[in-house]
């Protein structure tokens, strides 16, 4: 089927719409009686016009995309997984170390060869910190290089 | 003449040493990234916006920055498409079609050095625009009532696909996304909370600065893993510069006739630097007839399209600076840096922060100035950048984007929101569903709530005063032609541009 991708959006906007607008109506009168405009009114408006473009994409979709397959999910996935590990080992390992691996992984899941992705990666990890943190005095988590 | 004095103070502001280093800082950066294939200005100044906050730059200081950031990446556009056919963003696409033939021919260095004085002329040409008509425009829409407001803002995101668009419905689409993320947080006039679900960090909205730098530099990271084309580029020579100035003189009515053209379709909501490199490059087509080779390298071919897209750089300013609607992802991203800043963006905006809004139209001038100073001498570099593999470079970019997001808040939470809109961001745009909108909507939506409230406590709840003045009638109207307008002539624009591509004989 063609526009499947499209179809199925189209329903997951509706869906989203539907609970939208539903939930602005369970929002208590506010004090002062019902005013024309109330914090649900916009909210409902929107809910209203995101049915009718989920409804329209159901009905007349644009063709599909090419979606990644196999091997090249697998490293999206993978690229994914190394930005929310970054975001979570940032604070306890601290920049340097955590910035080396993470841009030295992406380079290398990108195609470059490990030794020099990992080199690139702590380059640009201590450019940046020495920059950030002394040059504008921002200070970046140190993590376990801490100088105590 | 008033202006002219407001111009001066604009100098004053934008002459200080310390704004005169970001002005550089920033053509230089810009440069570089609009030089880079796959990233564009919107990219470019979604990456430091981040930056330009950590370091507590004062507001005029970072709206310096990030102009000329804008200014310089649509400068950096052509190096790309001259060296290597591949255009750094859409509107320098036009620039391929006889700026690589000419580099073919050996000329490399010519195209370089005539494309950065088209683009220095664009750009001179439509900051003068600028000056003239945005306080004229400033003034008019001192009138505007909450109701022309609102119909104003449906016009903004109706026009925001521009013409050459291919489903305005996913315009529509994107943009209530935009606005409905815009809705979370608590509600300023009743102090409702809405769709916070308890969450501590739900209460002030969602900071769109995460928005953009994740639907921009994150989605863009995995698009580039998507397609892997991480391999260096093949150096390229430049060769000497063999540009005579009286080549230069024959090619001055065709840098008018360019940044004119570029300036007026950037100033039109919705169409844009690419629309304007596309039409200065098909009539100068026009105008020389069979007197021109174009698409072999004629010189022409590549004063047009830049002069074309640097006029509408500027050109679009107009209405973000004077009316808070921006015309393009580029200055909705500068949109939201001034809202961020605390700076209503709009008519008041001229006499409320006068220092700041001639302060960055003066360092417009001067970064122009800048942009062909650094251009013509240090292309050697940035044509050695070029060949920086993007494997290497992307990473870097996006780490960059952690730390600027990091440095914000000092909160990694930040940071998994700014991944969540970076898949987020993937997802929508392999459906084809644009992401500016969405970062429109985020911003305008609050004003537009807003309006819409005034507009109905002005009228006692009649929602007819919404197209009630002759004005809303128009934008109303303005608004319908744009989302139809696409169907009608949108298909056969785009065949047109596609077939320019294809005429020219190298477009493999």
């Amino acid at each position: 089927m063609t526009g499947f991708g499209d179809r199925i959006l189209g329903l997951g906007l509706m869906v989203l719409a539907v609970a939208y607008g539903w939930v602005a109506q369970q929002w208590p009168e506010p004090f002062g009686g019902a005013e024309t405009v109330g914090p649900e009114t916009f909210p409902t408006i929107l809910a209203v016009v995101l049915v009718a473009g989920g409804i329209y994409l159901m009905i007349k979709p644009d063709p599909d995309a090419q979606w990644p397959l196999g091997k090249s999910a697998l490293e999206l996935v993978v690229s994914l997984l190394v930005l929310v590990v970054y975001a979570m080992l940032l604070e306890p390992l601290g920049f340097v170390i955590s910035t080396t691996l993470a841009v030295g992984a992406l380079s290398w899941r990108m195609g470059a060869n490990p030794r020099s992705a990992f080199v690139t990666g702590l380059i640009s990890a201590v450019v940046v910190f020495v920059l950030f943190n002394y040059g504008l005095s921002l200070n970046l988590p140190a993590g376990l290089l801490e100088v105590h | 003449m008033e202006t002219l004095g407001f111009l001066m103070e604009g100098f004053a502001v934008a002459l200080t040493p310390y704004n005169l280093m970001f002005a550089l800082l920033g053509a230089f950066a810009g440069t570089l990234i609009g030089c880079m294939p796959g990233l564009g200005p919107a990219n470019g100044v979604a990456i430091l916006i981040p930056l330009a906050f950590t370091l507590g730059l004062p507001p005029e200081t970072a709206m310096i920055l990030l102009t000329s950031v804008y200014a310089g990446a649509m400068y950096g556009g052509r190096i790309s498409s001259i060296l290597l056919n591949i255009p750094g963003d859409e509107p320098a696409m036009m620039t391929c079609l006889d700026g690589y033939p000419m580099a073919r021919k050996g000329r490399a260095a010519d195209a370089l050095a005539i494309s950065a004085i088209a683009s220095f002329s664009g750009g001179l040409i439509g900051t003068v625009g600028l000056i003239m008509l945005a306080p004229v425009l400033a003034k008019f829409a001192l009138s505007f009532g909450p109701a022309e407001y609102f119909a104003l803002f449906l016009l903004a995101f109706a026009t925001l696909g521009g013409i050459t668009g291919k489903n305005p419905m996913k315009t529509v689409i994107a943009a209530t996304l935009g606005i409905m993320i815009s809705t979370v947080g608590i509600d300023i006039s009743t102090g409702t909370q809405r769709y916070t679900f308890g969450v501590l960090e739900l209460y002030e909205g969602i900071d769109f600065i995460l928005a953009i730098v994740g639907l921009f530099a994150i989605s863009e990271l995995l698009f580039f893993v998507e397609s892997r084309m991480g391999h260096g580029r093949e150096k390229v020579s430049v060769g000497k510069l063999t540009l005579s100035f009286r080549e230069l003189v024959t090619t001055i009515p065709t840098q008018l006739r360019g940044g004119v053209l570029g300036f007026i379709s950037g100033v039109l909501p919705g169409a844009g630097a690419s629309l304007g490199s596309f039409i200065s490059y098909t009539l100068e087509k026009q105008v020389l007839g069979k007197k021109g080779k174009f698409g072999e390298g004629d010189i022409r071919g590549v004063v047009a399209p830049e002069a074309g897209n640097n006029g509408a750089s500027s050109g679009a300013l107009v209405p973000m600076l004077t009316l808070g609607v921006p015309g393009s992802g580029t200055t909705a991203v500068l949109l939201a840096m001034l809202i961020s800043l605390n700076i209503t963006p709009g008519p008041l905006m001229f006499t409320q922060n006068a220092d700041i809004v001639w302060g960055v139209i003066a360092a417009l001038l001067i970064g122009n100035v800048l942009l062909l100073l650094l251009n013509i001498p240090l292309v050697g570099v940035f044509v050695r950048l070029l060949s920086v593999p993007p494997m290497y470079l992307l990473p870097i970019v996006t780490m960059v984007a952690f730390v600027g997001i990091y440095s914000i808040s000092n909160s990694t939470f930040d940071l998994y929101f700014m991944v969540a809109f970076g898949v987020a961001g993937y997802f929508l745009r392999k459906l084809e569903i644009p992401v500016v909108p969405i970062i429109l909507g985020l911003l305008l939506g609050p004003e537009m709530e807003k309006n819409l409230g005034h507009a109905l406590v002005l009228s006692d709840g009649d929602w007819s005063i919404l197209w009630a003045s002759t004005l809303a009638k128009s934008f109303w109207l303005v608004a319908g032609l744009s989302l139809a307008l696409p169907y009608l002539v949108g298909p056969l624009l785009r065949r047109r541009m596609n077939a320019a591509m294809k005429e020219s004989p190298v477009s493999d």
